[in-house]
């Protein structure tokens, strides 16, 4: 029994590393064209090199919350979409993706709420953008925390169609016959004001420098083909371009791919390293490690959940396994991000998340080898699906390795201050998430004083260790703040936020040493903690005041009040009499 | 009596219940002060709530303020006390050596925010391209500057800060005939021309009486600034050059003569000159390519001490401070047109003292964690064995 314990459990972590290798397999060709290999050119956008594909996936979901959708009863996914938006714009007019829920705005473009979601075509908002650009723009200067529920959402639709209006126009104007007869005409009478707009409109730069004394010098096409004008030479990255455009317009595959391996062995001439960058970043794209780690974190805390009252002695060191599976692909989606980016782990909000739940997950995978009870793997694989959960919403809002501001532009600080206190959140959270488990075993489990005192143990471990991290970080903070800004403590809400959670700690501490509060209290408090966490975290930048507030958000205030008050919740469980208890204390 | 008394308030002072009660309070004010910053500015927040002794409310019932929750001054000082004295009672063995540099750390760290709330100076220097700049100013605080312009070479600058201006009575200026008389104050204000018909200015020469001034409520919030006017009687030697206005809202300084010399008159941001002058060479504001993201601000900036006999440039860009005399220049913003580099300039005496808090309280934490874990290994581990 125990040799097939050991064997199925290693099997099933064994399977969840090889759903996880399939997911980072190229995809195959679309209708004959090779979309992927498309997707893998580099460019040049927000401040970075990068492969379209990012630009395509972000894209798609910042205008749809998604990266796919459903149309004619396929799948069509951001590589097939793109290209439809760029050089068949008739076709990917059509493609109901844009959702607007708010009603005022459904009332303003004459639409009426159904059931399902809204879905909306660019052809069908066609006749409104004038609309919403008006209302849009009457909203914009307001500041986005004094924003009413319209103005956010129509301010939210009129970027999403911006969006999808430039990518249009990014390399060659939708509605003109192409880029190939864009070439053609170069000296015609009205192709300054064409390139003037492809100039203004392009959302990327995808031809690359041809000096390399100007390393940064990459050029839209529309700049591209103003330089061709002006007499300055040809881009040679322009020609097969236009093949591209002609072959995917008329349909013909083999041309089509031809004309992509002349393009890329041209940006290899000419940028060799954007390349290979584009293609590492391509497969972390398609690999998707965040996506899959949350999903083996939800199987390995089913399984967990199931092994309490059904084969402990297999499914537990299953869900162990399942978990260190999940960790394994969530460490290399991690390292996978540092190394792309060229920088230490956490660099804005999405990424903090991120590394919020890896931590939690390789602090219960070090209590659960300590203390074998199931508990570690339980609260890991919650804490890590919770944060990575978090981490995909937050990642909605387009590129997560958007550059740095010059302010935070420090490698030593990121990965000294950030990482600390990021730590920090992590042990808060796991601390928390022990001491729920702890409340709720108090009232549905058979009473059994040795796990109990075990999990004060861990809780109890663990806010030192929190304590340490979140004091360590936050003086750091200080130190840094003191280095850049002048002075070491400005009472700024983030730094006040960390603040909270080191006397929050400190309480927690003093009131155990001095017997005011034994384990349950002890639980109580650290649920209280989750609270703290959540609202330094995330509270702050609802705030929209200080220096830190550069990730503000508007639609998770109420995500935040929901799970602050499912925590309160917990903690009225944790402080329940014992009456209530599952076995009553004699 | 006298020794019960005192050995009460010791077991008071070091008692476990007055840490929690004060670290509680210390989180609800952090709080309060954190939510106070969206309508009155960090700075308003943080004067109101941490920098005083008792946090000040007006009810409108009442003729005066109260006080109606410790601020946190208060707080902070008990805090500290109940850290010394714990410290003190701490046994003085290894096992508690980490509990030891710990709170002596946290002692550190409290007293240096109190260094900084007491001590530290915020002012902030403005240069343009090509300009030699001797002095920091004030981020809010107005003078009125009267400076002798006679010498072309040289001005003499003799200013009295907007603070005693709002006391009213006269005032003497040390050095000159000059003797300033405050007819009327507005410690924020706003100015327009005159309309006709209106009651006339009390301004009897200079641009003020053609001016109407209207008071304006004090603002806190760190993007704003009160903009102080006042109505001056200037008296040279027993005789009266008339009421003049100043005002921060005015641009051009106002001059007068006496006795052959000329002076100027202007409320501006108060100034500090310093012994040495900084001359902006560069200002560089980079971007990310292709986009409106900065990378990068720099000053570089040729340094010049005449006392001390010193030439030299700096660049002194994010997160890289110039440490000089006691201050420290930070880049801090920029102006018109990337040709205006605005430095933050701050002298806080404490700046060392959070570094070593830092370092002892880490240290000390680790200590104590270790020593910790490792009695409750050795527990585990006579369990298994016993």
């Amino acid at each position: 029994m125990n040799f097939l314990s050991k064997y199925l459990s290693w099997t099933a972590g064994a399977l969840a590393l090889l759903v996880a290798l399939i997911f980072a397999m190229p995809g195959g060709k679309v209708r004959g064209f090779d979309a992927a290999g498309f997707s893998s050119l580099p460019i040049l956008e927000g401040g970075r090199v990068k492969p379209l594909d990012s630009v395509a996936r972000n894209s798609l979901l910042v205008i749809h919350s998604r990266q796919g959708f459903r149309h004619d009863g396929r799948m069509v996914g951001p590589n097939e979409w793109i290209l439809d938006v760029m050089f068949r714009p008739q076709v990917a007019d059509q493609q109901r993706i844009f959702v607007i829920d708010d009603l005022d705005v459904l009332g303003l473009i004459g639409a009426k709420q159904t059931k399902s979601r809204n879905y909306f075509s660019f052809a069908d908002l066609s006749s409104h953008l004038e609309e919403i650009q008006k209302q849009a723009q009457t909203a914009q200067p307001i500041a986005p925390q004094q924003r009413t529920r319209f103005q956010s959402a129509i301010v939210n639709l009129f970027d999403r169609v911006y969006l999808y209006y430039k990518l249009r126009n990014t390399l060659q104007l939708a509605g003109s016959p192409g880029l190939g007869w864009e070439l053609q005409s170069l000296g015609d009478a009205e192709a300054p004001a064409r390139h003037n707009d492809l100039t203004q409109l392009g959302a990327f730069r995808i031809l690359p420098p041809q000096s390399s004394a100007t390393p940064d010098a990459w050029l839209n096409v529309g700049e591209g083909l103003g330089a061709a004008a002006a007499g300055q030479g040809l881009h040679p990255a322009l020609t097969p371009l236009a093949r591209i455009n002609q072959a995917y317009v008329t349909n013909d595959g083999a041309a089509f791919n031809q004309a992509l391996a002349d393009l890329k062995g041209i940006a290899a001439t000419l940028k060799p390293a954007a390349v290979s960058h584009a293609g590492n970043e391509l497969a972390f794209n398609r690999a998707q490690p965040f996506f899959v780690g949350l999903s083996i974190y939800f199987v390995a805390f089913l399984v967990l959940c199931v092994s309490w009252i059904w084969k402990p002695e297999v499914l537990r060191p299953t869900a162990y396994a399942l978990l260190l599976s999940g960790a394994v692909i969530h460490t290399l989606g991690l390292a996978a991000r540092v190394i792309i980016q060229g920088r230490p782990p956490v660099t804005n909000l999405y990424s903090s998340a991120v590394f919020v739940g890896w931590g939690a997950v390789i602090l219960g995978l070090i209590i659960e080898r300590m203390y074998r009870k199931g508990f570690g793997t339980a609260v890991a694989a919650a804490a890590g699906f919770a944060s990575l959960i978090v981490a995909q919403n937050l990642g909605t809002e387009g590129d997560t390795m958007e550059m740095m501001r010059a302010v935070l532009d420090s490698n030593f600080w990121l990965a000294t201050h950030v990482v600390t206190i990021t730590i920090g959140y992590s042990g808060m959270f796991l601390a928390g998430a022990i001491a729920i488990g702890y409340a709720i075993r108090k009232h549905f489990a058979k009473p059994d004083a040795e796990t109990d005192k075990a999990l004060a143990d861990m809780a109890y471990g663990i806010i030192c260790f929190a304590l340490f991290f979140s004091f360590v970080g936050t003086v750091l903070g200080g130190i840094w703040a003191d280095q850049s800004w002048g002075r070491f403590w400005g009472w700024d809400p983030k730094e006040n936020g960390a603040l909270l959670i080191v006397l929050w700690c400190a309480i927690i501490l003093h009131a155990r040493w001095a017997g005011y509060v034994r384990d349950r209290g002890l639980m109580v408090m650290a649920i209280f903690g989750n609270v703290i966490t959540a609202c330094s975290w995330f509270g702050v930048n609802m705030l929209g005041v200080g220096l830190h507030s550069y990730g503000f958000m508007d639609q998770a205030f109420w995500a935040l009040m929901g799970f602050c008050m499912s925590q309160l919740l917990f903690m009225a469980i944790c402080a329940a009499p014992a009456r209530f208890w599952a076995e009553k204390p004699r | 009596m006298l020794k019960t008394l005192a050995s009460r308030t010791w077991t008071f002072l070091k008692s476990f219940q007055l840490t929690i009660v004060l670290l509680s309070l210390l989180m609800l004010l952090v709080v309060f002060c954190t939510l106070a910053q969206v309508e009155m500015g960090t700075a308003g927040a943080v004067n109101a709530y941490m920098r005083s002794f008792f946090v000040w409310r007006h009810f409108s019932f009442l003729p005066f303020p109260i006080p109606t929750f410790p601020g946190g001054g208060l707080v902070g000082l008990l805090l500290t006390l109940n850290l010394i004295a714990k410290t003190m009672d701490i046994q003085r063995t290894w096992a508690k050596a980490g509990m030891w540099l710990v709170h002596a750390g946290m002692v550190i760290l409290f007293a240096g925010e109190f260094v900084a709330g007491m001590m530290q100076v915020d002012t902030n220097m403005s240069i343009e391209v090509g300009q030699t700049v001797n002095y920091v100013e004030s981020y809010k605080t107005m003078e009125l500057a009267v400076v002798d312009v006679t010498d072309p070479a040289w001005d003499e600058v003799y200013s009295v800060p907007d603070t005693m201006l709002s006391r009213g009575g006269a005032i003497a200026i040390p050095g000159t005939p000059i003797t300033l008389n405050v007819k009327k104050h507005h410690a924020n204000s706003e100015l327009s021309a005159l309309p006709p018909g209106m009651e006339p200015s009390i301004a009897t020469a200079g641009a003020g009486p053609g001016v109407l001034v209207q008071d304006r409520p004090l603002v806190s919030a760190d993007n704003e600034m009160d903009l102080p006017s006042a109505f001056i009687e200037i008296t040279t030697a027993g005789q009266s050059q008339g009421i003049w206005l100043v005002s921060a809202a005015m641009n051009a300084p106002q001059s007068f003569s006496f006795n052959g010399r000329t002076y100027t008159l202007s409320m501006r941001l108060l100034r500090q000159y310093l012994p040495y002058s900084f001359t902006l060479k560069q200002f560089r504001h980079d971007v990310y390519p292709g986009t409106q993201i900065p990378k990068n601000f720099s000053s570089l900036v040729q340094v010049v001490n005449p006392s001390r006999n010193e030439s030299r440039e700096v660049l002194i860009y994010m997160n890289q401070p110039l440490r000089y005399e006691g201050k420290t220049f930070y880049q801090a913003s920029f102006g018109k047109n990337d040709t205006l580099s605005i430095l933050s300039v701050v002298e806080n005496p404490g700046w060392l003292l959070p570094y070593i808090s830092c370092v002892l309280v880490s240290l000390g934490l680790l200590v104590h964690f270790a020593i910790v874990l490792r009695r409750s290994l050795k527990r585990r581990q006579d369990q298994k064995e016993g």
